[in-house]
């Protein structure tokens, strides 16, 4: 049978006939059989229901009934539904019957510029709680020391393990990389001029004082910044911080201090291995398409190497870890709700991090350029 | 009274991880529109029975067949029933009115104004027609619960699975959980499976129930609960059903 709503009237009195499946699987004939009755009924002063040919209903077929019936009555008409025809039936539209007439008026999706005015309203608010964080971190640092047993630092070895031994062959693979690409473009910009024998600096230079602790600190802040965002901020949404707290704990210190820590510890190392291995990739970049000697390259390579090159790179990588760990952490302790929560928080902080790293990268660039360095 | 059809029926399940055995011959039938129980103590395997029950995982051997799957009236591969999880399980990036519309927009046409019609006479039947528009992170977790239901609601299965649904509700709201319960179970004749240990809600609800042991790794116990608190002479049922410890039935014996 198929789905309809017959009418049948007699002057002002009309009976209504819902007959067929009324249910969810023909819910699209339900939805027009219902709104092609109900302009049929114009004029009608009672209405009497027979549900004796719904050949089946569900939830979804007595809501879309009761509806109809709720908006007839709204417009003054009289129904009545014969319960004894159906019973189950009509059990089952007096269940729905005069919950809601309307349906609440949907939120309107602000504009282009309502969204941005709302965001620039809402920056200061934002970068207030960062200062806030840097601030409390700052005066967890004395407490931290003038009492050591606060500090989580059994956790230590294991963070060093996680964030240096586990991603150093990622950290590795985007310098030996680096390497290879300074030394191709060196070797094709510099041949030029007849000037190869320079290649060498060029890695060493660029490498050591810029793209080392770059790349290193891009590399960390991507996948150790989202790991201790997503951990933190677990752990913020499954109360486990609240628990720290309740049991006297400061999160900054038995938990932010050690991965801080950890990565103030750790990026440098990494950051002269992959110096390293940006040597090799120079070195392989350059020989591979050049005549120069391995000899000279090596030799060029160790005169180009001094402690300013090597420490003016190297100097960075604390202030670029404890950006990392700070944003990192500070984004998972900040998060609040639920799932959707953590995975936009994680987001921010990577993003954040890298941006940072970045950014105090070019500050430290600037300086050495002022100072002469 | 004539006996109802069953709707469920487990037949010498073996259930376990990789070779350890959590449980095995459980058999037991859940009759058509009644409310079963499944009861034991805590680590007794409730929990995991359900998730073999919603298909989450494959028994070792046996079967559970669930009468009426398949019916024609149903699109093909659209669940035939509904679960509450223990935390309510909305997603938390979506409005209570968006995470009922999610069932129907996987496998129904039903979109735009009918499906908000929709989503809003289930919210109202569960009480929350107020709280369309807010994100589960903004109601109580007698609200999420109550939500969870409703979304259970939207693609009308005959069939409803609870997973502990008064577990960290105070004691009015878990007995409006409780009332609501058997308002969908006699009104909307559906039949429920709910995995509890609060007494109130097995006395209030259950028509049926298995009483589970970790210990005999099976079902110890099972029919009406109130027939069981009184008459049944199995420690554990009886220590389960009169809330009495073990050892303080042993202190009164001495």
């Amino acid at each position: 049978m198929e789905v309809a709503v017959r009418t049948d009237r007699e002057g002002r009195h009309a009976c209504l006939v819902p007959a067929g499946p009324f249910d969810l699987a023909h819910v699209t004939a339900v939805v027009k059989a219902v709104a092609t009755a109900e302009p049929r009924l114009d004029g009608c002063r009672s209405i009497d229901v027979d549900l004796a040919d719904i050949e089946r209903i569900d939830g979804t077929g007595a809501v879309l009934l009761a509806q109809l019936l709720d908006r007839l009555e709204a417009e003054g008409l009289r129904t009545q539904v014969d319960q004894s025809r159906n019973p189950e039936a009509a059990r089952l539209i007096a269940l729905y019957r005069g919950r809601r007439a309307e349906l609440p008026a949907k939120i309107r999706a602000p504009g282009v510029f309502a969204r941005f005015g709302a965001a620039a309203a809402k920056f200061p608010g934002k970068i207030l709680p960062a200062f806030d964080f840097v601030g409390r971190c700052a005066a967890a640092l004395p407490k931290a020391i003038s009492s050591p047993g606060s500090v989580g630092w059994r956790s230590l070895p294991k963070l060093v393990q996680e964030i240096g031994a586990d991603g150093l062959l990622v950290t590795s693979a985007a310098n030996l990389l680096v390497g290879l690409i300074i030394g191709f473009l060196g070797v094709s910009q510099l041949k030029r001029f007849g000037s190869v024998v320079f290649v060498p600096e060029l890695v060493v230079v660029a490498q050591f004082r810029e793209l080392g602790p770059l790349v290193t600190a891009i590399v960390v802040a991507g996948r150790t910044g989202a790991g201790l965002a997503s951990e933190l901020a677990t752990m913020q949404v499954s109360e486990e911080i609240d628990a720290l707290r309740s049991m006297g704990f400061d999160p900054l210190r038995w938990l932010v201090a050690p991965r801080c820590l950890a990565l103030v510890v750790i990026l440098p190392l990494m950051t002269w291995v992959g110096d390293v291995l940006a040597l090799a990739g120079g070195f392989i970049a350059t020989e591979s398409i050049t005549d120069l000697t391995p000899r000279t390259y090596i030799v060029e390579t160790g005169a180009a190497i001094t402690a300013e090159n090597l420490l003016s790179g190297l100097i960075k990588t604390p202030f670029l870890a404890l950006a990392i760990g700070m944003i990192a952490c500070g984004q998972g302790l900040a998060t609040r709700g639920g799932a959707a929560e953590v995975g936009a928080r994680t987001t921010t902080a990577v993003v954040q991090a890298i941006l940072g790293v970045i950014l105090i990268d070019a500050v430290f660039t600037l300086f050495y350029a002022l100072v002469g360095i | 009274m004539q006996p109802r059809r069953p709707h469920i029926i487990v037949d010498d399940l073996r259930i376990g991880w990789g070779a350890r055995v959590l449980m095995e011959h459980v058999s037991f039938e859940v009759a058509r529109g009644s409310t079963f129980a499944i009861l034991g103590g805590s680590g007794s395997g409730k929990s995991t029975l359900l998730r073999y029950l919603i298909g989450l995982e494959r028994p070792m051997a046996g079967r559970i067949v669930v009468e009426g799957v398949g019916e024609p009236h149903r699109h093909e591969g659209m669940p035939y029933f509904g679960v509450l999880f223990q935390s309510g399980a909305l997603f938390s990036s979506m409005t209570l009115a968006e995470n009922l519309a999610l069932p129907l927009a996987a496998w129904t046409p039903i979109r735009g104004a009918t499906a908000r019609y929709l989503c809003q006479a289930k919210l109202d039947l569960v009480g929350l027609g107020q709280f369309a528009e807010l994100l589960p992170g903004e109601i109580s977790g007698g609200m999420k619960k109550r939500a969870g239901i409703a979304r259970a609601l939207m693609l009308e299965p005959d069939l409803l699975f609870f997973d502990e649904p008064s577990a960290g509700l105070d004691p009015i709201t878990a007995a409006d959980l409780d009332q609501l319960i058997v308002t969908l179970s006699r009104d909307l004749g559906i039949t429920v499976v709910i995995v509890t240990h609060e007494l109130p809600s097995i006395f209030l609800v259950a028509d049926d129930c298995i009483v589970l042991d970790k210990a005999s790794k099976g079902i110890i116990a099972r029919g009406d609960p109130r027939k069981l608190r009184e008459e049944s002479d199995i420690p554990f049922v009886h220590n389960f059903f009169t809330r009495s410890s073990p050892g303080a039935s042993a202190t009164r014996r001495e």
